[in-house]
């Protein structure tokens, strides 16, 4: 009798599921992501070496659209300022965001969830309608020039605030700092306790210890937040049309006029992929640099 | 304890979480090169102290003096104290040899120049070769090993270990025992080290300080608090023991007669002043009682107690047995080694026998403060 005991328990080959067993779960989400991601992706990226011959789209391969973006003196300028912008956009997010959510996550101990809620709750409102509230602070007969006019410090309102990038800018922070600051937040709640101990037992004063382990352990999320801020700030279109006058214009307006207004689906394909490339590269930079997300499990 | 300087010195320390207490009126002299036991069971208020020590609570009354200095207000990070954490507290992003230069950095010691003490500190706990690994790629004990170089390398006055055993299995916390106690002797370093574990405070304590309840019940040499346990509990957490309860029924000059089921029962080891009639509890350990079948002549010379009881219950330990004995309503335990068994069968009627020395009496009031749940802890 023990000797069979001894003997197989395990007949089943263990560590190597089936080809099968292994995907099964997998495939829902495999058609979803076809469906709703791969192939709009394909169908931009092959539309994008079409060309546009008077109104007609010809189904002819070749790199005239791309060509374009490199050629016409709109394009680069425009590319570039929006690529400054939302890098701009980002590093301010993380520079507010990341106090405040220091703050809420470390500092504070009564009103924490009250708090916490006060920073998300813009998300519940609609964007479009937090743009437009914008308008009615950056206004020539806006907030800011009533108070700024109120306290004498100028004679007339300024027309400066809105229709400029600045006003871009500032929307594109307001829009941003929401998911900067839960991606930080979160990276600062997983930091143990013990470990802040640890460090003021070994002889780090409060300083120290936020240079040598707060803000290393809590570099993923000022990564991913990063991430978020730069892709939500890059292919924005709404903010520039609303509040960015024609200096305050986006890569994003001229992806949007080509498709809306110029009818070029092709140019509009093409520059779309380019910028939908750029964030490919942001986000493969920045998760081989946020790999150490695996610290604190 | 080469000479009895005093290293650390508790004054009246209290701390209260809200309402509640977690240390009470705690007075303590750690001496130097000391290894010092906080002994409890959970939520006694020894991990608080403990913090106290390491500045990482705020005492709410009382006083806190490190070597002569006192430093009951002065933060963690300037108090010449380290703490191992029971769950070691290894920052993760930093690799060994980082972790334990990290104190070094933080006295602004130059890597280059902090590089032999970090070498010294790993071969101090046998982890040479160790230093570029990160603390996820080691095992827990190993992780603990690192944590105490870590807490070494800056030779602090004290060193305070919070249950640094506590997530290991069994056998490595024995090979962890026996090595923390070699590195102590190596290092000349006080230690105070927390536990819930009575052996192992027993097996490594120079003094062991036992407390319940936030509130200190007996600080002695592991002989002094198992062979003098100043209260109940002290009696019931720190090794096995029989409790009976009686009535004092005669009063002699340093011992009393205690009525327990009808048996006359002779103590000397009085807790507590005595007068006819008080309502006792009585303690033996099981160790200390001897059995006899037929309760021949040297067995009544060997014991001034002796009784017959009955057999209710035996429990084959490997080594030894463990029987229960039945007299009226009370039992008693004893162990008998394998050897000496001899095949006795429940309802076997024996006599029992233990000597009036080991007999430790206690006033029933106090009987309050001690619980038998400590006793299934075991």
């Amino acid at each position: 009798m023990k000797l069979t005991l001894t003997g197989n328990l395990n007949t089943k080959p263990r560590g190597k599921p089936s080809f099968f067993s292994k995907t099964k779960i997998g495939i829902p989400i495999i058609i979803w992501l076809f469906l709703l991601i791969i192939i709009p992706i394909c169908i931009m990226l092959v539309t994008s070496f079409y060309i546009k011959e008077g109104s007609v789209v010809v189904k002819k391969i070749s790199l005239k659209n791309y060509l374009e973006f490199f050629i016409n003196p709109i394009y680069l300028p425009i590319f570039f300022r929006t690529l400054l912008l939302a890098l701009l956009v980002s590093l301010t997010s993380i520079l507010l965001g990341y106090p405040l959510a220091y703050l809420v996550s470390r500092k504070v101990k009564r009103f924490r969830n009250q708090l916490y809620m006060l920073v998300i709750v813009p998300l519940w409102v609609s964007y479009l309608v937090r743009i437009v509230a914008w308008r009615t602070i950056l206004g020539r007969v806006g907030v800011l020039n009533s108070i700024l006019l109120s306290l004498k410090i100028i004679d007339e309102p300024l027309s400066i605030f809105i229709y400029s990038p600045f006003a871009v800018y500032v929307a594109l922070i307001y829009i941003a700092l929401p998911y900067v600051f839960i991606s930080i937040f979160n990276s600062l709640e997983k930091i143990p306790q013990n470990l802040l101990d640890a460090s003021a037992d070994l002889g780090a004063n409060s300083f120290n210890t936020f240079l040598h382990v707060i803000l290393p352990l809590s570099m993923p999320g000022v990564i991913s937040g990063f991430t978020l801020a730069f892709v939500i700030a890059l292919g924005d279109y709404i903010i520039p049309q609303q509040l960015g006058g024609l200096n305050g214009l986006m890569f994003g307006n001229l992806i949007v006029t080509q498709f809306g207004y110029a009818f070029n689906w092709p140019l509009g394909a093409a520059l779309g992929f380019i910028m939908f490339t750029v964030a490919v590269v942001i986000l493969l930079i920045s998760q081989k640099f946020g790999s150490s997300e695996g610290f604190l499990e | 304890m080469s000479n009895q300087k005093t290293e650390i010195q508790l004054i009246n320390l209290t701390k209260k979480f809200g309402n509640i207490i977690a240390v009470q009126d705690v007075n303590l002299e750690i001496y130097h090169g000391e290894f010092f036991s906080l002994l409890g069971p959970s939520g006694c208020g020894k991990t608080t102290t403990l913090r106290m020590i390491a500045g990482l609570e705020e005492p709410t009354e009382g006083e806190i003096y490190l070597a002569g200095e006192d430093v009951t207000y002065k933060p963690a990070h300037l108090r010449n104290v380290n703490t191992v954490f029971q769950d070691y507290a290894l920052f993760p992003h930093m690799t060994v040899a980082e972790n334990i230069y990290f104190p070094l950095k933080m006295k602004k010691m130059k890597y280059s120049n902090a590089r032999s003490m970090i070498e010294e500190a790993l071969t101090l706990v046998n982890m040479t070769g160790f230093g570029k690994r990160y603390p996820q790629q080691l095992s827990g004990g190993q992780r603990q090993r690192i944590a105490l170089a870590r807490s070494l390398v800056n030779r602090p006055r004290a060193l305070l270990l919070d249950e640094p055993l506590g997530a290991l299995d069994f056998k490595l916390r024995i090979a962890m025992q026996k090595v923390l106690k070699d590195i102590q002797k190596n290092v000349d370093i006080t230690f105070i080290y927390v536990t819930h574990d009575q052996t192992e405070a027993i097996t490594m304590s120079d003094r062991i300080c036992v407390m319940k309840d936030g509130v200190i019940h007996q600080i002695g040499t592991p002989d002094e608090i198992y062979n003098f346990p100043a209260s109940p509990f002290v009696a019931s957490f720190i090794g096995d023991m029989n409790f009976l309860e009686g009535q004092v029924i005669q009063k002699g000059e340093d011992t009393i007669f205690i009525d327990i089921e009808g048996k006359h029962i002779l103590s000397s080891r009085l807790m507590g002043n005595f007068s006819l009639g008080d309502s006792v509890v009585t303690c033996v350990r099981p160790e200390k009682i001897g059995l006899d079948k037929v309760c021949r002549k040297e067995f009544q010379n060997k014991f001034e107690n002796h009784f017959q009881a009955s057999i209710h219950r035996i429990v084959f330990r490997g080594t030894d047995y463990e029987i229960t004995l039945k007299f009226g309503q009370s039992e008693i335990r004893l162990i008998e080694s394998a050897s000496e068994f001899n095949d006795k069968k429940i309802g076997d009627q024996l006599f029992i026998g233990f000597r009036k020395e080991d007999v430790i009496t206690f006033l029933k009031e106090y009987k309050k403060v001690y619980d038998y749940e400590t006793n299934l802890d075991r």
